[in-house]
């Protein structure tokens, strides 16, 4: 076998082209999606901040710690959805036509600031909602007894411990060994263009 | 060059590239599909007309490394209209074993080999990659000799 038999083989291999005014109705409704979802995670976040507001308003809390708490729930609301909306994805699809190599180059340090951030983000989230929340109860609980008070703060609390000792190791791990693998294969890539 | 030119112009070329990479005609499929939304948005901003092909052999080339993330496509056991395809061509067995033998090599060697069969310079090949021309031609010699080898193996069986 030649290499010119292997370019012949080569072109054989064909598809129909679809329909170039298909294709572009296509790229125009996910051009159209992509810009709704956008539109729906922000609609989403206003929501989140008028609702809580909403909530402040409503119960007319006098303390400072209330007022905080609420602050920093939504803070730690806020930093999730953006850390989750992927800002660094449609980021990196500006440098499309990079060669290879500073496209793998590029690849691998995202993906490295990715699991950074990822991680970070997580433990912000957690951080800030559990001040947030406890800040926050704090008004109602000084007007309840001292058994009730106790009590709401015990399963507000041991709540919360499960959610960090428990769910948050879990969701870092998975995403920790989905990202490794990602990480690996392109390190793998990359060796092999310089060999 | 307008959108619909360039696409009636690469489309075939960018298929094979892409079906070289992960042999599979539905994947193959959408990562040119991807592909061709990247030059359609980006092509407003693109200037230099002379070197469009590399342009869009980068595009594709990288389209299909980001395949890498997402590796856990559907079997092809799940799409049971393919395999009910009669061959059309008669050279169709060699064709598809050359095509399995490219997807086997790594992923740099995939990309290299399908832009070379595709008649692409080994010094333009060198700009899409981003490696040197001397690098490219003993990389294009070892698949070649490869592939040689593994068709060789094929006959004899």
């Amino acid at each position: 076998m030649s290499s010119d038999n292997f370019k012949d083989l080569w072109n054989q291999q064909s598809t129909p082209a679809p329909d170039v005014k298909d294709f572009l109705g296509k790229a125009m409704q996910l051009k159209k999606k992509l810009r709704n979802k956008i539109i729906l995670l922000n609609l989403l976040l206003i929501a989140t901040a008028v609702f809580i507001t909403g909530i402040v308003i409503y119960f007319h809390p006098q303390m400072i710690t209330t007022k905080l708490g609420v602050l920093l729930i939504i803070t730690g609301i806020v930093t999730f959805l953006v850390s989750n909306n992927r800002i660094s994805k449609d980021l990196f699809k500006k440098n499309m036509d990079y060669s290879t190599k500073e496209y793998l180059d590029q690849f691998i340090r995202l993906k490295q600031k990715q699991e950074f951030i990822q991680k970070t983000m997580l433990n912000l989230y957690f951080i800030l909602l559990t001040t947030g929340i406890i800040l926050y109860m704090y008004e109602y609980a000084s007007r309840m007894t001292t058994a009730g008070a106790l009590t709401t703060y015990g399963v507000t609390l041991a709540w919360i411990a499960l959610n960090w000792f428990y769910f948050r190791p879990q969701a870092i791990k998975k995403q920790l060994s989905k990202m490794n693998e990602i990480i690996g294969m392109l390190e793998n890539a990359n060796r092999n263009l310089e060999a | 060059m307008t959108f619909e030119e360039i696409y009636q112009a690469y489309w075939q070329k960018v298929f094979r590239i892409c079906m070289g990479y992960v042999n599979d005609v539905d994947w193959a499929k959408d990562i040119s599909q991807e592909t061709f939304i990247t030059v359609w948005q980006k092509l407003p901003e693109f200037r230099n007309e002379s070197a469009i092909g590399t342009w869009i052999f980068r595009i594709a080339s990288n389209q299909c490394l980001r395949q890498l993330e997402k590796q856990k496509r559907m079997p092809k056991s799940e799409l049971p209209e393919q395999l009910e395809e009669k061959p059309e061509n008669p050279n169709e067995l060699q064709i598809s074993f050359l095509y399995k033998c490219i997807a086997e090599l790594n992923e740099i060697d995939r990309i290299i080999i399908s832009l070379e069969l595709e008649d692409i310079k080994q010094a333009e090949i060198a700009t899409i990659v981003g490696i040197s021309e001397s690098n490219v031609r003993v990389k294009i010699h070892r698949i070649k000799e490869k592939l040689t080898e593994k068709f060789k193996q094929h006959e004899q069986r």
